[in-house]
């Protein structure tokens, strides 16, 4: 792998943006609603997604709610 | 978030900080630190054991600190990822080198003290950052004496007492002496529209949810008396304002005007003084008062922008662009949520897949390289007359089950059973090494139906059944029986009728699953390509992004022209050019190549389903009319809206007088060259014709659109007199710094209320404006240059394409979306999604929102190129199938067509439609319609089971 | 216990969406109730055809329930 990334930089630099490996992952940092939404929003999209999340465990404030506004779901 | 929890694309890093973010768009590199858990998240089984032997109590930060818990422990059952956790600051063998209690108490040998903060590096394409919301300063809450008294709580500990979950579980109490409260106060704006705490900005949903909390508490107790006191009452949002009646006329909330002073604890009450507008201070004695606290930029927002490298506001929220809203000042690096500005959660769920939409188009090159794909071996030859060979596990589940169940008892009931040829328990029939041994006994006992007697289908199916593919077995091979939910855990003091009753259960369960076939997984082809049906902001901004992601769009456009209602806009709240950026967008449009635009053009006929719609467009008028068919895989709803044009203001006709113009004539006077475009003195309208008045809804825009004119005027100049009568002002979120500034400059703003509304009139070349002065308690009648009437918006029509699309609209002709939180921009029928002023009036940068996120939605079928259905679909046999149409009649769903062989009507399932509901199996006359996975053959069988049951008992 | 208490056998169809979800929920809570149900899940109560409830009274019930 390593070998392989030092034969790309040796290309000119303006070829090297183009045709240096890409990721097709994606990162998301906080894992409230907004988050969590994003993330599979973009795996649905065709990538691969770090939830990137401070706390134990995903949720955010959403997950304290009760009830919310108008259908009284449960917020989970 | 369950579901982000299974999908194998997206890997939850909890407990985790991001360190660096280095590199560019496509190529960026993030270090992150993972901080240890001390539990092993694959092997807990959230038993909840440890927790009962912890010896140490905590105060529960989840239940606000208004409860304890353990320094080992989950927030809450249903937490992604389910596993405990240890707080290392509250630990006794982290802080102290004792205990250790944990260890040998969990079963699953999950506990690992040795674990260590580990570093990792991630080479990623794009960012987009949801850090959420703060705290808003100590002091906001202080000045109303919390921390004084424990029956002055914030809201958000007032959500978690109404919460069956919360400390008094699900019981509003008084913190103080645990009585129920009779008279609660809620104080709106705690920590926003304050500079004295540093929130000059509205944090938009404080109303909404102070509302929904009065009247869930309400429903709690009838009795109890309660009083919202507030500046404006800023319910904006879609349909938000007829909760707002429904909140004074059904439940008797009463909402005042006032600003409050101070709260100070009186006896056993807390005395709460206030000052209305008159000017006079008023006192009143709560049992309890809530402090409806703003949405704060996030904690550690600047340690962040300084990893990120993305810039900040003077609020320390992200700083975007008002036209590319989600953008940062880092490309490649997205803000969405509350950081992005206070929103609720709808509008932060549309930025997220804006978002998604955006950083996928961004590195469209790499989609699909990174993400894992499973491969299953090929499925075992099934033959239907294959004796059933049935293998029952029965699952502990640590002790949830065996704890009430007497497990070895049901196992052995399945011994002799029909077609039982295997029969286990396992400890944890979920855990990964569970799934090995499941597996290897299907392969050794040549299995062909599964049945796992442990928790709920609607958790744990699609785990078993992944289980069954990679064993080579069709995955509708599988019965799972509920001895957890439904038995343990639900009849904890009865063993030997639990026992029973998962006898029972098992017993059904595996009379089912005599009976199961297997069921072919079928999947539906999508032509890539989409259509959006209107050429405004919305429209052009869908379908410039859905280009961007690689699928030809074409804009069907009703006018000559694209543009909309943003051909009448002039400049934005903050002075940027409206009519250059259409112009830029508009140009875009017809530069890509990937969009198609149809003028002077309407979508004429729809058949099809999401993934292979086909539409019928007329082209011209009269005899030019044309007509062309295009197929495509998905719809964009961005049809607009307009100003309105009120029959009455006021309960009034309007004055025929050009004294009288709209906000949007005085936008585009003022625009001009005009010397006198800045008249001497001007009375602004709200809510002409909103609001209960012509139209029954609140426009949201009208009262930010009034402050931008009323600045303008003042800018052009200042000598104006400008009025402003208003309702309540919405200029939320950052717009209150625009309405301050509008009152520094000397505009005036005078609310009226519905029972002294305002005269207008015009008499002869003079306008006439009388109102109610609160301040002055008294009458006024001036005669202003002119009057601006700030008018409210209307979708345009939606009568027509709604039956067309087979799409619902709300009462007041805006298009419905399928769940107004979770899917904002999706319609209830698959393949259809809605953005811009077709879904409810919303200012420029929302739109252009909405716009990103629908077309992230729509391309989301295009991108899997297939649409998959879940085999539990109805199927109809044609031989039996007599033609009579009652199914396709009671489909809720559209799901069944009718179609002609050898010249006779037979019934069809569209299986990308069809829910599995049952509807018209239950109903066909000849037995023709069968359901997958619940057959009638199945269901009798589990009855028969049932009955049988009965018998031995 | 006395045999002169009615102790009813009663079959449940509850739907996957809000009923059997429901009776999931109740779990998790540990609210406690009487054993007295058996459940069959379904799709969406319209699944149910009256044949069903009838055959269930036949096969000995001596109530069904539907949630959905």
């Amino acid at each position: 792998m390593a070998k392989a990334k030092q034969k790309k930089t040796g290309a000119p630099a303006g070829k090297s943006a183009k045709t240096a490996v890409q990721s097709g992952s994606m990162m998301v940092v906080g894992g409230g609603v907004a988050g969590v939404q994003a993330a599979l929003d973009l795996t649905e999209l065709g990538y691969y997604v770090y939830l990137v999340e401070k706390t134990a465990a995903v949720g955010g404030a959403m997950a304290q709610l009760d009830k919310t506004f108008p259908t009284n779901d449960c917020s989970l | 978030m369950v579901e982000a929890g299974r999908s194998p694309n997206i890997e939850i890093l909890s407990n985790t900080d991001l360190l660096s973010l280095t590199g560019k768009p496509g190529n960026f590199k993030a270090e992150l630190q993972i901080r240890p858990r001390y539990i092993d998240a694959d092997k807990c089984t959230a038993c909840g054991l440890c927790t009962t032997y912890c010896p140490r109590h905590l105060a529960d930060s989840f239940n606000e600190g208004l409860d304890l818990t353990r320094p080992i422990h989950i927030d809450y059952p249903q937490a992604v990822p389910a596993s405990y956790f240890i707080d290392p600051d509250a630990c006794l063998y982290l802080q102290h080198d004792t205990c250790q209690i944990c260890v040998p108490v969990c079963r699953a040998n999950a506990i690992d003290f040795s674990q260590q903060p580990r570093n990792i590096s991630l080479d990623i394409g794009a960012v987009v950052m949801a850090p959420g919301f703060g705290r808003v300063p100590e002091e906001a809450l202080t000045q109303y004496g919390y921390g004084q008294h424990p029956d002055i709580v914030t809201s958000i500990e007032f959500e978690r007492l109404l919460n069956p979950a919360g400390p008094f579980e699900g019981e509003v109490r008084c913190l103080s002496d645990k009585r129920h409260p009779k008279k609660i106060a809620f104080i709106q704006c705690v920590g926003s529209r304050d500079l004295g705490c540093g929130n000059g900005y509205c944090s938009s949903v404080c109303c909404m949810y102070a509302i929904k909390e009065a009247m869930v508490a309400k429903e709690h107790d009838p009795e109890c008396e309660i009083t919202i006191y507030y500046m404006d009452i800023r319910t904006q949002g879609k349909d938000f304002d007829a909760a707002r009646i429904k909140a004074e006329e059904h439940y008797g909330i009463k909402f005042v005007r006032a600003r409050v002073a101070d709260v100070i604890p009186w006896k056993k009450n807390l005395k709460l003084t206030y000052a209305t507008m008159d000017g006079v201070h008023r006192f009143d004695a709560h049992d309890m008062v809530v402090l409806s606290v703003g949405l704060d930029s996030p904690t550690g927002a600047r340690e962040l922008a300084d990893i990120t490298g993305v810039e900040l506001d003077k609020y320390d929220f992200c700083k975007t662009d008002f036209f590319e809203p989600l953008a940062s000042s880092r490309e490649g690096v997205y803000a969405i949520g509350a950081f992005q500005g206070p929103k609720d959660i709808p509008e932060s769920v549309t930025q997220s897949s804006a978002a998604a939409g955006i950083s996928a188009g961004l590195i469209k090159g790499q989609r699909g390289q990174g993400i894992v794909v499973k491969k299953y071996p090929k499925e075992k030859p099934f033959k239907a007359k294959d004796e059933p060979r049935i293998g029952v596990f029965v699952c502990h589940c640590g002790i949830n089950i065996a704890g009430v169940v007497d497990v070895q008892k049901v196992d052995d009931y399945t011994k002799d059973m029909e077609g039982v040829v295997y029969h286990a328990q396992s400890l944890y029939s979920c855990s990964q090494d569970a799934q090995k041994v499941i597996k290897e006994m299907i392969q050794l006992h040549d299995l062909n139906r599964v049945v796992i007697a442990a928790c709920s289908p609607r958790t744990h199916e699609p785990l078993f059944q992944e289980t069954l593919k990679d064993a080579g077995l069709n995955r509708s091979l599988f019965e799972m029986v509920n001895i957890r939910d439904h038995c343990s855990w639900v009849h904890a003091n009865e063993p030997d009728k639990a026992t029973d009753k998962s006898m029972d259960l098992v017993r059904m369960g595996i009379a089912k699953a005599r009976h199961i076939q297997p069921l072919p997984e079928q999947t539906v082809p999508v032509t890539d390509k989409a259509i959006v049906i209107g050429g405004g902001i919305a429209g052009m901004t869908a379908a410039l992004n859905l280009a961007e992601q690689g699928f030809q769009t074409t804009i069907i456009e009703k006018n000559d022209k694209l543009g909309g209602h943003l051909l009448d806009q002039r400049y934005t709240l903050s002075g940027e050019d409206m009519a250059g950026y259409l112009k830029k967008v508009t140009d875009l449009v017809a530069e890509n190549r990937k969009v198609d635009v149809l003028t002077n053009s309407e979508l004429a006929g729809l058949s099809g389903f999401v993934g292979n719609f086909s539409s019928v467009v007329r082209t011209g008028k009269g005899k030019k009319t044309g007509e062309q068919t295009i197929d495509h895989g998905v719809i964009v709803i961005a049809t607009g809206g307009r100003e309105h044009a009120p029959v009455t203001v006021l309960g009034k006709k309007v004055p025929q007088s050009d004294k009288f113009i709209t906000q949007r004539e005085l936008e585009i006077r003022l625009a001009g060259q005009g010397k006198n475009r800045a008249p001497k003195s001007v009375v602004m309208i709200q809510c002409a014709g909103s609001r209960g008045d012509d139209l029954a809804y609140c426009s949201k825009t009208c009262c930010t659109q009034a402050v931008k004119n009323s600045l303008k005027i003042k800018e052009i100049n200042p000598a104006s007199q400008v009025i402003v009568l208003y309702r309540d002002m919405r200029t939320y979120g950052f717009a209150e710094d625009a309405y301050r500034e509008a009152r520094e400059k000397g505009v005036i703003f005078i609310p009226y209320s519905m029972d002294k509304k305002p005269g207008l009139s015009a008499r002869g070349s003079k306008a006439e404006v009388s109102f109610h002065d609160p301040i002055l308690q008294d009458n006024v009648t001036i005669n202003p240059d002119l009057v601006a009437l700030s008018v409210g918006t209307v979708p345009e029509d939606t009568a027509e394409l709604s039956k067309l699309l087979k799409v619902p609209v709300n009462a007041d002709g805006f298009y419905l979306e399928a769940h107004v939180k979770l899917r904002p921009v999706e319609m209830p029928v698959a393949g259809v999604y809605l953005c811009g002023l077709a879904h409810s009036p919303k200012p420029l940068d929302e739109i252009i929102v909405q716009a990103q996120a629908a077309a992230a939605k729509a391309a989301i079928p295009l991108v899997k190129g297939k649409v998959s259905v879940d085999p539990i679909v109805s199927s109809i046999d044609k031989d039996k199938c007599i033609g009579c149409r009652l199914c396709a009649t009671l489909c809720p769903y559209q799901a069944i067509e009718m179609v002609k062989v050898d010249k006779k009507p037979k019934a069809e399932t569209v299986v990308a439609s069809c829910k599995a509901c049952g509807i018209c199996a239950a109903h066909c006359p000849t037995f023709a319609i069968s359901m997958g996975g619940f057959t009638n053959e199945q269901i009798t069988s589990q009855i028969e089971a049932f009955g049988e049951a009965l018998e031995e008992a | 216990m006395s045999k002169e208490e009615f102790n009813p056998k009663i079959l449940g169809f509850l739907c996957n969406w809000c009923c059997y979800a429901a009776a999931d929920a109740a779990g998790v809570s540990r609210y406690q109730y009487p054993p007295n149900l058996r459940t069959i899940r379904v799709m969406c109560t319209g699944r149910l055809d009256p044949a069903f409830v009838m055959r269930g009274l036949v096969e000995g019930a001596d109530a069904i329930f539907t949630g959905g």
